[in-house]
């Protein structure tokens, strides 16, 4: 304890440059922190995004995710209401929904466009889904009548001059190869935020899909999880118990996520790179000046018996506590910042491929926290080392000398 | 062929250097400090050592407190011979057996007087009873008792070196190097601080070799040897 109010009292020897370099540290830490709670809320937030979009496993026949098929649902599954039956009772999951993705040209009579569609389970998708559908106007669809619904995205709404309650026909090629049509109800309009897909999105019932493409089978089934740290268990469950079926999770089917991850991870890398050298500079600058003041001191000290050990072992201590100090700042300004945010409701642009942006938000991990302190102060210890080892080697009279 | 030494026979010797010579590498050439110096010092004995600048004054003193090392001759310090052990030992002996008197008083700014005075026993790794009880002593020993909480900055000069006196002499330690403990003081002060090291390193037992130029100084030692160019050239008991 003497020690480390000995070091706290030198390290208040001059104030300002002790407190200079403790702002940089904690400034430094602030901009890890900022950045590391970013990334992390955007991860988490496309983690959301694309399990609720395509199910956190997802099984299909053994050829349905190679995308090769001569005609639709070729490779599809056969006898998708017994295993969804099955892992929905299973603990941990949540829901289980059958999935058809299909295409064709959507007409209102007057012109058509494509479209690229999906069946989906209207009692499960459009609950699991949540805020990723936004519906403009209308709602979801509900299960398929004589007339099935169908909700379409809002570019294609203006396309085809749809209005909730208008008609329209899609046209599509069945699992024998032939052309099929069915008239439908537009019930909703949505805007997922990706012009790309809502000008061709439709959606609707999967067994109105089924009755237009003559089959039975279904494209995959996607299985939501109450929690998605459960992914890789519970896929290598589904797996073990169905060899004869491809399994795959949210992250093999996203491609966007994986690509996102990776530029953030070299991005905020980077960042982090750049302020150990800052925090790391900055540090070995005060106490490598505190050094060279006290040299004469370091003789002193070591002339009464203090070993080299024990000086460095001082001055480590003191950049230790500039680091914890710094640190700790750094921590109080980034933590008051991710509580700014949820409160200022700031929103972030459209990023590329998208209409919409998204809110500005940091997520508080506790382990960032921890492991940005530990890599400062660890860095402070280490600049306070390699400056103070030297001078605690110097001969004594040359130290008792220095001016 | 040594040079010659004038030493007076003295108690059982605290500090017994023989032989001690020195040089030091001046441009291209060398400067001899020390041409072969003996010198002992029994417990509780004031040795003071004088002489014009330059006449190997620090150099011995640097010698006998084991911070700088002799390219000839042997040391021994409370019954330890000191020569061919490695800079943690001495730096261990350093820390057991020699107190440090310095002219410009090197107290550590950021530290109390108490703290000053204690720090040598911290490094000792005393309890913090004995540690405040030592420390208490020797501030009332050497008048300090009511400044224990001010820092140096905050001290007369004969105040800080009365301090610089209780750090030397708190651990009781065999030996005490004095470089010049007066040259700064005013010469009432300086009276005062010579009676306190005197009192103290006798009621210690300690071997106090003092570096002067200041005549009272050295009239209170109990020897007074001279050197001039690297050599003993006087020895006298008071």
């Amino acid at each position: 304890m003497k020690w480390i109010l000995f070091a706290w009292k030198n390290v208040m020897r001059n104030k300002r440059r002790s407190l200079t370099a403790m702002l940089i540290t904690a400034m430094g830490t602030a901009a890890v922190l900022i950045g590391g709670g970013f990334a992390l809320f955007t991860y988490e937030s496309l983690e959301e995004m694309t399990a609720r979009d395509s199910g956190h496993v997802v099984l299909a026949a053994a050829r349905g995710f190679d995308n090769d098929e001569d005609v639709p649902l070729q490779h599809g599954l056969i006898g998708a209401a017994a295993l969804a039956a099955h892992y929905g009772t299973q603990q941990g999951v949540r829901a289980v929904a059958p999935r058809i993705q299909f295409s064709g040209l959507i007409s209102n009579g007057d012109k058509s466009a494509v479209f690229v569609g999906s069946g989906v389970d209207p009692a499960v998708d459009f609950r699991l889904r949540g805020p990723q559908l936004n519906f403009v106007a209308g709602e979801a669809p509900g299960p398929s009548e004589a007339v099935p619904e169908v909700a379409i995205g809002d570019e294609l709404a203006t396309l085809m001059k749809a209005k909730v309650g208008g008609s329209l026909t899609l046209l599509a090629t069945t699992t024998e190869g032939n052309l099929n049509a069915v008239d439908v109800v537009v019930r909703g309009i949505v805007k997922t935020g990706v012009p790309d897909i809502d000008r061709r999105l439709v959606m609707t019932d999967i067994r109105a899909v089924q009755r237009l493409l003559l089959t039975d089978k279904v494209g995959s089934l996607a299985i939501y999880l109450k929690d998605t740290a459960q992914t890789e268990a519970i896929a290598a469950q589904v797996k073990a118990a169905n060899p004869e079926l491809a399994v795959r999770t949210w992250r093999d089917l996203a491609v966007f996520y994986q690509a996102v991850r990776a530029l953030y991870n070299r991005i905020f890398g980077i960042l982090g790179l750049i302020m150990v050298v800052i925090v790391a500079f900055a540090m070995s600058n005060t106490l490598g000046m505190a050094v060279v003041e006290r040299t004469r001191e370091i003789g002193t000290l070591r002339a009464i018996g203090t070993q080299p050990g024990e000086v460095v072992r001082n001055f480590v201590l003191e950049g230790v506590a500039i680091g914890t100090a710094g640190a700790a700042i750094g921590m109080l300004a980034a933590g008051l910042t991710t509580l700014g945010l949820i409160f200022a409701g700031l929103e972030m642009p459209p990023p590329p491929g998208r209409s919409t942006g998204y809110p500005l938000l940091l997520s508080f991990s506790p382990a960032l926290y921890l492991g940005a302190t530990l890599v400062v102060v660890a860095l402070a210890a280490a600049a306070a080392w390699f400056v103070s080892r030297r001078a605690a080697h110097k001969p004594i009279t040359e130290a008792l000398a220095h001016v | 062929m040594n040079a010659p030494t004038l030493e007076l026979p003295v108690r059982s010797a605290t500090v017994r250097l023989t032989d001690l010579r020195k040089r030091y590498r001046v441009g291209d050439d060398w400067a001899e400090a020390l041409k072969g110096v003996s010198l002992t010092a029994a417990a509780g004995e004031m040795v003071a050592l004088t002489g014009p600048s330059g006449s190997g004054k620090s150099t011995l003193l640097n010698l006998a407190g084991l911070i700088d090392t002799p390219d000839a001759g042997t040391r021994e310090i409370a019954g330890h011979a000191v020569d061919g052990l490695d800079d943690a030992a001495l730096t261990n002996l350093r820390r057991e057996q020699v107190g440090f008197i310095f002219q410009g008083f090197n107290l550590v700014p950021v530290m109390n007087v108490a703290d000053n005075v204690e720090y040598p026993l911290l490094l000792l790794g005393r309890p913090p009873a004995e540690r405040r009880r030592k420390v208490a002593e020797m501030l009332e020993s050497t008048g300090l008792a009511g400044f224990a909480g001010r820092l140096p900055d905050a001290l007369s000069g004969g105040q800080r070196q009365r301090v610089a006196i209780a750090r030397a002499l708190v651990k009781s330690p065999s030996l005490v190097i004095a470089d010049e403990p007066t040259a700064n003081l005013d010469s009432h002060t300086a009276q005062q601080i010579v009676d306190l090291l005197r009192e103290l390193s006798h009621e210690r037992g300690a071997a106090v070799v003092v570096a002067t130029h200041d005549e009272r100084m050295s009239a209170h030692c109990d020897r007074v040897l001279r050197l001039a160019d690297g050599e003993l050239v006087k020895g006298e008991r008071q």
